[in-house]
């Protein structure tokens, strides 16, 4: 996938021109992550971690749907939780009625799941701004209720597949190809790189372009002659579709689901770790899926109680929101840089750690109105 | 100007966090979470206890034998006190002598109701830390995820059962009788009581038809008319919810609640307020409303008019095995009040202890688990019954229980043991289990 | 299908839940009209007061009123604090960030509480919540319920006053709308902010403890509640506490008639979901509703 343009050969879609330097290291350095994640780290990991990377994949799906609808869109969505139990509760339904290939299960989930998040997107992309996010978080609410009442399938007939007296069945099937868990997490590792390239052409193709135009400003974008109606549902069909597709494989990774994996304060919480991982850049989604699945596994191994995550959360939140927009992966190499240069400093003697603390501060102070990076650097993350 | 805003806001920021922090810390250290449980109805006990395992006082030092427990806790839904108190039975065979000089170590992870976790953590037990057996499972869906794995492991779980396959597969054993046999054994009271008509109520998490199936046979053995519902926690509306209920019941009816104490307690509450508790004839409620607690709570206007399904005996009794577990309560685990949730953790420890103590031969995942499969006749006064594993394709080894009121602040009894009826289809199966081989229950 | 006389007390128990919609959904709006700010930690910092003031109560045996100060108390310093902290730096952004921002205020408080009183069953008992008051129909209602609809009420007349009539209240409308040029107007934004907070923090506090005994004292559910409330405040499209204060009762008694009708019992609680999305997409299908700042974004 990545290799094909590591050598410079560049479908005509694609940005015009060769790819520059940093584009060619990024590229190497994900290939290589790539193949470690597949080759080399599932052996070194035990049954638990396999599980616990397998939830990391497909929550870093997850966030990369609501990051791109932020960070690119501007659009805030309280309810990727709610889309993440329907694409699962599609997933699971097609898994068990029909006996199609387990990649089509996947796409078909993805594909519904967008067709309902799109409807449903659809009246709401009038409203923007808080009104939006608000009722998402309603529509969420309301999927919980509902979801309450059909509960999951689990292996029975009729329209809603659940029954109660179909216990002790063994669960949704995973692909044929990928039936033990380390065998599923590389599975999970492959489709997750097919989401994120997904996000990648979109983002640096004309759907980018006109979602940067939109974001800073809507009735500039109109005048340039941007269908925002189009490229917002646009954003809301790529964000479900991602999104269902995730939920597929949370179906097939535990096989059992039950709705009180997906309670509504969780679109909060994913919320918070997508804020904190990073909206401008697709890393931060990595990121963020690892805060939800990965911190929660180590706090526990660690034996610290997982309300510390809820309070970290909320740090992180009012942290980012006042002086680092961009999230960790933007804070964190930046204050890496900053200490790097301010020991370096100390080193030659000069101008110590205070010069570092304070120039980070640099972005939130102009009345707090922190622009994200201009659209050809931020492509290329 | 800029450096010096950006120097003061992250001031104000850690200013904010500590004062956060220091505030929680005070109020956590004026006095802590711990609930008093000096009073647990002044029964004095005259039979001397048991003893914890070989009950030597001789500290165990030899190499662990590790056990594993999975209990759920998350807001709303927290079972972990159960596992907590196994360990403290633990720890008290090991101030005793241990397992002939090996003492128990239980490694106890705790859910928040993701399947996906629950099934790694499972794997992390058995896998990772190398724990011989599975003792102290309490959660809401860990039996419906985890079971195939303990029959590919040849793990025979000894736990306190909810989800209906806690019930129905070969490997799993639970020391109470979960929400559908104690709802059946709450219904039966109330019919007994005179009820003609049932309202039964239950919390919208997995499992709800399941659970109300049994009470529903129940009901149209004994030509009793009922009605059930279910509503989602945690309650919002709870006035609503107790004058629908009040309403269904009517004035010869009988409203039966299947929740987690915090929730029955605000239904029943809400029914106070409206002066509604009179409006039926009796009330009911599966085990988890067996806790001195909610007779607290409650106040005397309650006295005799909630009948609780005990599937466990009072926490008061003057007998030997609930005076140990009175004792090793306040000696090792003062901060887990006396109920049900903590004597199904004792109890599932007890048998497990002695289990390990009648083995012969090396400690391993397999020589632990048939050791765990073959207990039999194993008798408590915590339980009405005595308690077995074998094997067989379920398992509900305890299937009698009694019913207690609340008397005066504390649960009294009201009624002795009585079975589960056998109109519930996996009842009367397990009947015939014990029927073919009486030795189960020491007959 | 229920008859009347079945769905009376019903509309009785409505109203009750429809006053506790309406006192939270009216304690955001109250904020969001003085400081531009929608408060969604208001449920979450009244529950810790409650939870306070049960510690004071139960653990350490303080008599009741001082340890319902305390409450009180808490929750007006919590959101002075917050608001004077966090207010100013994000003073000129979208109303989403500002929001935003209070949803991690909430997660800080909800984590402590879930650290500090794991779940177990708590209650607080007002003493207006002993004495039953009067008897409507066939139900008594208690002068709990009485007073967390009154107060909802009282606040929700006097507040929309006090905007409209008076100086301070202009001030507060003005530095909602756009803080800068308030500012250079000669008013003290920083004093008219914290009292704008203060009242909010203030409300919350005795929100807490009120629907502590309403809905039941656990964090969780104290916390959330504010979902269902915002349901109140989105049908007045964050405008108006009148429109707040009718529209909770209307979710409310929706919610409780839907109870007793055995079809759609289960589903009841979508009630505020559906109500306020229905209105919400009504009232904007004519024009775009936004709070679109030119060039702002996340």
């Amino acid at each position: 996938m990545s290799a094909a343009g590591a050598h410079g050969v560049a479908p005509s879609w694609w940005s015009p021109g060769r790819l520059d330097q940093r584009t060619r290291i990024q590229l190497v350095v994900i290939a290589a992550l790539l193949a470690f994640t597949l080759f080399a780290l599932p052996a070194r990991m035990s049954a638990y971690w396999t599980d616990v990377a397998t939830a990391v994949a497909i929550f870093s799906v997850v966030s990369l749907g609501l990051a791109t609808l932020m960070g690119r869109v501007g659009l805030v969505s309280l309810g990727q939780i709610s889309v993440l139990a329907l694409g699962a509760w599609v997933a699971a339904r097609l898994a068990f009625a029909t006996s199609l290939p387990f990649p089509v299960v996947l796409i078909a989930a993805g594909l519904i799941t967008m067709v309902l998040g799109t409807l449903v997107g659809l009246p709401a992309l009038r409203l923007s701004g808080l009104y939006l996010a608000l009722i998402t978080l309603m529509l969420a609410g309301a999927i919980g209720v509902v979801l309450a009442s059909t509960d999951f399938p689990n292996g029975a007939g009729g329209f809603l597949g659940h029954s109660e007296s179909s216990f002790g069945n063994p669960g949704v099937r995973r692909p044929s190809i990928a039936t033990s868990d380390s065998a599923y997490f590389r599975y999970t590792i492959v489709v997750s790189a097919l989401m994120f390239l997904l996000a990648l052409v979109h983002v640096r193709a004309k759907p980018g372009r006109a979602w940067a135009a939109i974001r800073q400003s809507e009735p500039a974008a109109l005048a340039a002659g941007v269908n925002i109606t189009l490229y917002k549902i646009w954003a809301f069909a790529l964000a479900s579709f991602m999104t269902g597709v995730a939920g597929g494989l949370l179906a097939g990774s535990v096989g059992h689901l039950f709705t009180t994996q997906f309670p509504t304060s969780q679109n909060i919480v994913l919320l918070a770790v997508v804020l904190m991982g990073g909206i401008y850049s697709l890393w931060g989604a990595v990121v963020a899926g690892m805060l939800i699945k990965l911190l929660p596994a180590l706090l526990d191994n660690w034996g610290l109680p997982a309300d510390l995550l809820t309070i970290l959360f909320g740090v992180g939140v009012l942290q980012v929101l006042t002086t680092a927009p961009a999230g960790l992966v933007a804070q964190v190499p930046r204050d890496l840089g900053r200490l790097g240069s301010a020991l370096a400093g100390l080193v030659r003697g000069g101008r110590g750690p205070e010069h570092g603390a304070a120039t980070s501060e640099e972005p939130a102070a102009p009345a707090g109105r922190e622009r994200p990076p201009p659209v050809s650097q931020r492509g290329a993350e | 100007m800029r450096i010096k805003l950006g120097l003061a806001r992250r001031r104000w920021l850690v200013a904010l966090v500590t004062l956060a922090a220091g505030l929680s810390l005070f109020v956590a250290a004026c006095g802590g979470d711990d609930d008093d449980n000096g009073n647990f109805g002044g029964g004095k006990a005259t039979v001397k206890a048991s003893k914890c395992g070989d009950g030597t006082g001789k500290k165990a030092t030899d190499e662990p034998i590790k056990l594993g427990a999975i209990a759920t806790k998350q807001p709303g839904t927290d079972f972990s006190e159960i596992p907590r108190m196994a360990q403290a039975y633990f720890e008290c065979v090991n101030d005793n002598g241990g397992i002939k000089g090996r003492p128990i170590q239980l490694v106890i992870e705790t859910e928040q109701t993701d399947p996906g976790q629950i099934a790694s953590l499972a794997k992390k037990l058995v896998e990772t830390e190398k724990v011989l057996g599975i003792v102290g499972n309490t959660s809401l869906i860990e039996c419906t995820v985890n079971h195939k794995y303990y029959e590919q492991q040849g793990i025979y779980m000894i736990g306190s059962g909810i989800a209906p396959e806690c019930y129905s597969t070969s490997n799993i054993a639970a020391v109470n009788m979960g929400p559908r046999y104690s709802s059946d054994g709450a219904v039966q009271y109330a019919i007994r009581a005179g009820a003609k008509k049932i309202a039964f109520d239950q919390s919208n998490v997995p499992g709800t038809e399941y659970i109300e199936g049994g009470p529903k046979l129940v009901a149209q053995d004994a030509g009793v008319d009922i009605e059930t519902f279910k509503d989602n926690v945690p309650i919002q509306d709870a006035n609503s919810v107790a004058l629908k209920l009040v309403q269904s019941a009517g004035q010869d009816g009988a409203v039966v609640l299947n929740f987690t104490p915090p929730e029955a307690l605000k239904i029943l509450k809400a029914a106070q307020s409206q002066g509604l508790q009179d409006r039926v004839k009796t009330w009911a409620c599966s085990t988890p409303c067996n806790t001195d607690f909610i007779a607290d709570a409650l106040g005397p206007q309650w006295d005799g008019k909630l009948g609780v399904n005990a599937e466990l005996n009072l926490v008061s009794a003057d007998a030997p095995d609930t005076n140990l577990y009175r004792q090793v309560q306040k000696k090792y685990a003062p901060d887990i009040p006396l109920g049900s949730f903590s004597q199904m953790g004792f109890t599932e420890a007890n048998i497990a202890t002695h289990a390990l103590l009648d083995m012969k031969g090396d400690y391993t995942l397999e020589s632990v688990n048939e050791a765990f499969e073959g207990v039999k006749d194993f008798k408590t006064d915590i339980l009405c019954n005595p308690w077995y594993f074998g094997d067989a394709p379920l398992h509900i080894p305890n299937n009698v229980d009694r019913t207690v009121v609340p008397k005066g602040a504390v649960m009294a009894q009201k009624e002795g043991c009585f079975p589960i009826s056998a109109v519930d289809p996996a009842i009367g199966q397990v009947r015939k289990v014990e029927k073919e081989d009486p030795s189960l229950i020491g007959k | 299908m229920p008859s009347w006389d079945e769905f009376q007390p019903f509309i009785v128990t409505g109203l009750a839940l429809g006053g506790v919609y309406a006192l939270s959904g009216v304690g955001m709006v109250v904020l969001y009209q003085t400081t531009g700010v929608l408060n969604l930690a208001f449920g979450a910092v009244g529950a810790m007061g409650a939870l306070i003031s049960w510690q004071l109560i139960n653990e350490a045996g303080w008599p009741d009123w001082p340890a319902y100060l305390v409450c009180i108390g808490f929750g007006a310093v919590v959101t002075l604090v917050y608001g004077v902290v966090f207010g100013p730096p994000l003073a000129g952004r979208d109303p989403l960030i500002k929001a935003t921002a209070t949803l991690g205020l909430a997660l800080i408080l909800l984590g402590a509480m879930s650290w500090i009183w794991s779940d177990k069953a708590r209650s607080l008992d007002l003493p207006t919540t002993q004495e039953e008051a009067f008897e409507v129909g066939t139900i008594f209602v208690n002068w709990t319920q009485v007073i967390a609809l009154a107060l909802g009420v009282v606040v929700t007349a006097w507040t929309t006053a006090f905007l409209r009539f008076t100086k301070l209240g202009a001030a507060m409308r003005a530095l909602a709308t756009d803080r800068e040029i308030t500012a250079t107007l000669g008013v003290p934004v920083r004093r008219v902010e914290a009292s704008a907070w203060l009242v909010s923090g203030l409300l919350s506090g005795v929100s807490g403890l009120l629907l502590s005994n309403l809905v039941g004292l656990d964090a969780t559910t104290l916390t959330f509640l504010v979902i269902s409330s915002l349901a109140a405040a989105l049908i007045a499209r964050l405008r108006s506490l009148g429109v707040t204060l009718l529209a909770g009762l209307a979710v409310g008694v929706v919610n409780a008639l839907a109870t007793p009708i055995n079809s759609i019992s289960e589903y009841r609680d979508m009630a505020p979901f559906v109500l306020a999305t229905i209105a919400l997409l009504w009232l904007s299908r004519r024009r775009e509703i936004s709070f679109a700042r030119a060039g702002g974004s996340l």
